[in-house]
């Protein structure tokens, strides 16, 4: 497989988890501060936690294939781009609201990753 | 209760609930999870080279870095679970960033590495937009 589809496939499927993490443990509502015993386990029960397990698992194969090949710190900014990618999924999967000033900090965050990797 | 008092507070400094203390521990389990299993592979990588992949990977998880790596690393993922069930995902993946900053400190820390100043700013920047993120959100919590 080409290094850079699979690093841009683990990306993408990486992203893809974080929804379906969010999906899954949405809706399981608890009243106290903290989770009970119940709720870890219930999630267990949950396919769309499976879902989030198995494409993490993916994702992190694809990053190894692709880390194999090509320079982490060229890997790494890149990396940053999957929270742009979440933020889309989230407002149009989830009906999350992303005000502006959550993406402007999202671009701030992507510059400061960029600029850790170059230096 | 805690955290209500605190968010209706008008915009007073970093709103910080349990769900962002899970977060930072999140990061802080992952981070030392890798370096225990890092540690751990070296060590059993170079004794068992020739060895078929099933018994490498039993003379990994044998290691006592490496198990111990796992489970702190399942901690954290525990403790990201909890956290995506408290808030939005677009406002808690972006500050997984932080990750990068723990690294760099723990790297300093532990091993002595230096951090050039191009990186300084770097984690400065990050810093910004995490405070900046943290401050983003009317509707932010679950």
């Amino acid at each position: 497989m080409n290094s850079m589809a699979a690093l841009w496939a683990s990306i993408a499927i990486g992203g893809l988890a974080q929804i379906l993490l969010k999906r899954g443990v949405s809706g399981r509502t608890y009243f106290s501060k903290l989770p009970s015993f119940a709720w870890w386990t219930g999630l267990l029960r949950s396919g769309w936690l499976w879902a989030w397990g198995i494409s993490f698992v993916i994702a992190t194969g694809l990053w190894l294939v692709a880390l194999s090949r090509i320079e982490i710190s060229y890997a790494f900014p890149l990396l940053s781009s999957s929270y742009v990618l979440v933020a889309v999924l989230s407002k149009w999967l989830l009906n999350e609201s992303v005000p502006a000033s959550r993406w402007l900090a999202m671009v701030v965050i992507c510059a400061g990753v960029i600029l850790i990797a170059v230096a | 209760m805690l955290e209500t008092k605190i968010s209706s507070r008008p915009r007073a400094g970093l709103r910080i609930g349990l769900a962002e203390v899970a977060l930072l521990g999140s990061i802080v389990f992952a981070a030392s999870g890798h370096l225990l299993i890092k540690e751990g592979l070296n060590v059993a990588a170079s004794a068992t080279m020739r060895e078929a992949i099933g018994l490498r990977i039993l003379a990994y998880l044998s290691q006592p870095s490496v198990f111990l790596g796992l489970c702190v690393y399942g901690i954290g993922t525990l403790a990201w679970i909890f956290a995506v069930s408290k808030r939005e995902i677009s406002y808690l993946f972006p500050l997984t960033a932080l990750n990068y900053v723990v690294v760099a400190f723990g790297g300093r820390l532990l091993f002595g590495e230096s951090i050039p100043l191009k990186r300084w700013v770097g984690i400065l920047v990050v810093v910004c937009g995490v405070v900046l993120m943290n401050r983003s959100s009317e509707g932010r919590a679950e």
